[in-house]
């Protein structure tokens, strides 16, 4: 089977997790921007990090034939610093029209503090400005007060529900989100969040009209093969495969090729991989033995 | 004819008119003098407006091409990078400080496509040596696509880069794996100390069991002395068929004819005699290299 995992930060991870992502048959990502764990300083760190995401990060999944979309935006927890957080928005417009930018995300709330709705706002008029998908981050603390208030704000701007992402629901979350009509997305970590078990049974009780699972994996204890493991507990346990699909490939693919920035016909085709095309020495591959092919493996 | 007119002319016959009347207007908003921001913004959508195709262009085309600009050669260039060069060339203030500025702009936000485009159209700037730093920078790049469009089928290695840039710039090349072949005018600019890079390249390679890539005998020339002798040698004997040929090259390349007609009476492989052949008939310049690409030879 393929996979499309939309939300993982593959800047902070190995060429190990790549390999076995595509061995996995993941065949496409989006790194949205979020924060690096700890709070950055300066403006030109995030102009940096959005042209890694941009650049470099697309390379390196390029290698392992694995697309790479992005999300561009300015982050919740790091939107309480407001003189940073202005001069990060004043420059988004900059980043977000790049190709491969499939959505401004993610963004919405982490406390729920009034800098966070400032920048919340800032950035949904951005999207609406551009007709762009928005992907959101839904807080840890506070959850379910956080979705409802970042959809509330989301519409008051004139957001179209079709083209809002909620990510990181759980089952007190999902009903809400499904009901305002926009997309559920679940995040699978291993111990915090949902697990794959739980998957299993929203997607029994919900059906997979607009349900999205992803890994979210990044700096912490996360797992890039979340996705993939989902899908197999989820067939082991009776999910048809056609809604299995629609979970960990379609629904991600239709919401975010509402940007114009997904060749879907590329990605619904075959991708071929060509290490020895495309790879210096000094960078990724160091003198391995380049892999040509790895369709056979992913199938 | 400008390159600019070169440009236009090839993307006449390639763009259906309404994206065409998109590329016009935006040319024309920068004619009018813009911010660096939205100069940017424009250059990112071109992405959205451009034909999503090669640029193609025939062999008159690449002609009339080098004639405007010698060493340019648009041949892998895409539509979109065609779009972003008309973009920047329809600035009105392309001398000044501020063209300069801004087209640094581009190059400190760019995505992929627009870093390869940027690069691409760098020698087409008037005053183009501006921006040595910058194409330093990409040719420092171990992103393969990123260094040919700094370092290949244009002018600007040869023009602009020092001494010290432009040897690291060719070995950089044997390294990514980039056609060296297609670095312009290699032949003008061989010297002493490019040789004896390629040939410490070479035994490192050497010694680490691992074969030497067939184009480092380009660097050579007619330098490197009996060391470089012995190598080209060894290679001969002991080299794949594509480092025989380029051997062979590099052997006709610093005059040693008889050697080479030697070298070829005992050669059996029919791919290597016929660059061996071509190579005695006088082409053996750095483009003959071309023969031992790996993409279009089919040679192992």
């Amino acid at each position: 089977m393929r996979f499309f995992d939309p939300h993982i930060h593959m800047i902070s991870r190995t060429t190990d997790d790549y390999e076995a992502m595509s061995k996995a048959g993941i065949r496409a990502v989006i790194e949205p921007a979020f924060w690096i764990g700890q709070p950055r300083t300066t403006v030109g760190s995030f102009v940096d990090y959005f042209s890694q995401i941009l650049g470099w990060e697309r390379f390196r999944a390029s290698q392992f034939g694995i697309a790479h979309y992005s999300a561009i935006g300015m982050n919740s927890k790091e939107a309480n610093n407001e003189p940073l957080a202005r001069d990060v928005i004043a420059l988004l417009e900059r980043f977000v029209l790049k190709e491969g930018v499939v959505a401004v995300g993610e963004i919405g709330y982490d406390e729920i503090s009034a800098a966070e709705e400032r920048a919340y706002i800032a950035q949904l008029r951005l999207a609406v400005k551009h007709d762009m998908v928005v992907m959101v981050h839904s807080p840890h603390r506070d959850k379910k007060r956080g979705i409802l208030r970042s959809m509330e704000v989301a519409s008051e701007c004139g957001q179209p529900m079709s083209k809002l992402v909620i990510d990181h629901n759980n089952e007190e979350t999902v009903k809400d989100v499904l009901d305002a009509g926009a997309w559920a997305a679940f995040t699978i970590y291993p111990h915090t969040k949902m697990g794959s078990e739980r998957m299993v049974e929203i997607v029994k009780k919900y059906g997979p009209e607009r349900i999205i699972v992803d890994s979210s994996a990044d700096w912490g204890l996360s797992d890039p093969l979340s996705v993939p493991k989902t899908a197999a507990l989820m067939l082991e346990r009776g999910v048809t495969r056609e809604w299995v699909e629609r979970v960990t490939w379609h629904n991600a693919l239709e919401a975010y090729a509402q940007s114009g920035q997904i060749d879907v016909a590329a990605l619904e085709g075959s991708l071929a991989i060509d290490q020895r095309a495309v790879f210096g020495e000094n960078s990724v591959l160091r003198g391995q033995a380049p892999r040509v092919d790895l369709d056979e493996l992913a199938k | 004819m400008t390159t600019l007119q070169c440009l236009l002319g090839l993307l006449d016959r390639r763009v259906p008119a309404e994206r065409r009347a998109w590329l016009d207007s935006a040319r024309a908003e920068i004619g009018r003098g813009i911010e660096d921001e939205r100069f940017c913004v424009l250059f990112s959508l071109a992405s959205r407006f451009a034909p999503r195709a090669p640029l193609a262009p025939d062999a008159a085309e690449r002609a009339r091409a080098a004639q405007a600009l010698a060493g340019w050669n648009p041949e892998r260039w895409s539509i979109l990078d065609a779009f972003r060069a008309v973009l920047v060339l329809s600035r009105s203030d392309l001398s000044t400080p501020s063209a300069a500025r801004a087209i640094e702009e581009l190059f400190r936000y760019a995505d992929m496509g627009e870093l390869c485009a940027a690069y691409k159209l760098l020698a087409l700037v008037p005053q183009a040596e501006r921006f040595v730093w910058r194409a330093g920078e990409g040719a420092r790049s171990s992103m393969k696509a990123v260094y040919e469009s700094a370092c290949c089928d244009t002018p600007f290695p040869a023009r602009y880069f020092d001494d010290i840039a432009w040897r690291q710039a060719l070995i950089k090349a044997l390294f990514v794996e980039a056609p060296l072949w297609r670095v312009w005018n290699v032949d003008a600019r061989l010297d002493e100390e490019l040789a004896r890079m390629a040939l410490d390249l070479a035994d490192e390679r050497r010694s680490a069991g691992r074969p030497v890539n067939p184009e480092t005998w380009m660097c050579l020339g007619t330098h490197g002395g009996a060391r470089a002798q012995s190598s080209i040698e060894r290679e001969l004997v002991h080299g794949p068929a594509r480092g025989r040929a380029g051997a062979a090259l590099a052997l006709a390349r610093a005059g040693r004819r008889d050697k080479l007609l030697s070298a070829s009476a005992v050669e059996s492989d029919p791919f290597v005699k016929q660059v061996m052949g071509s190579a005695l008939d006088g082409a053996h310049d750095s483009v003959a290299f071309h023969a031992l690409d790996q993409s279009t030879s089919g040679v192992c």
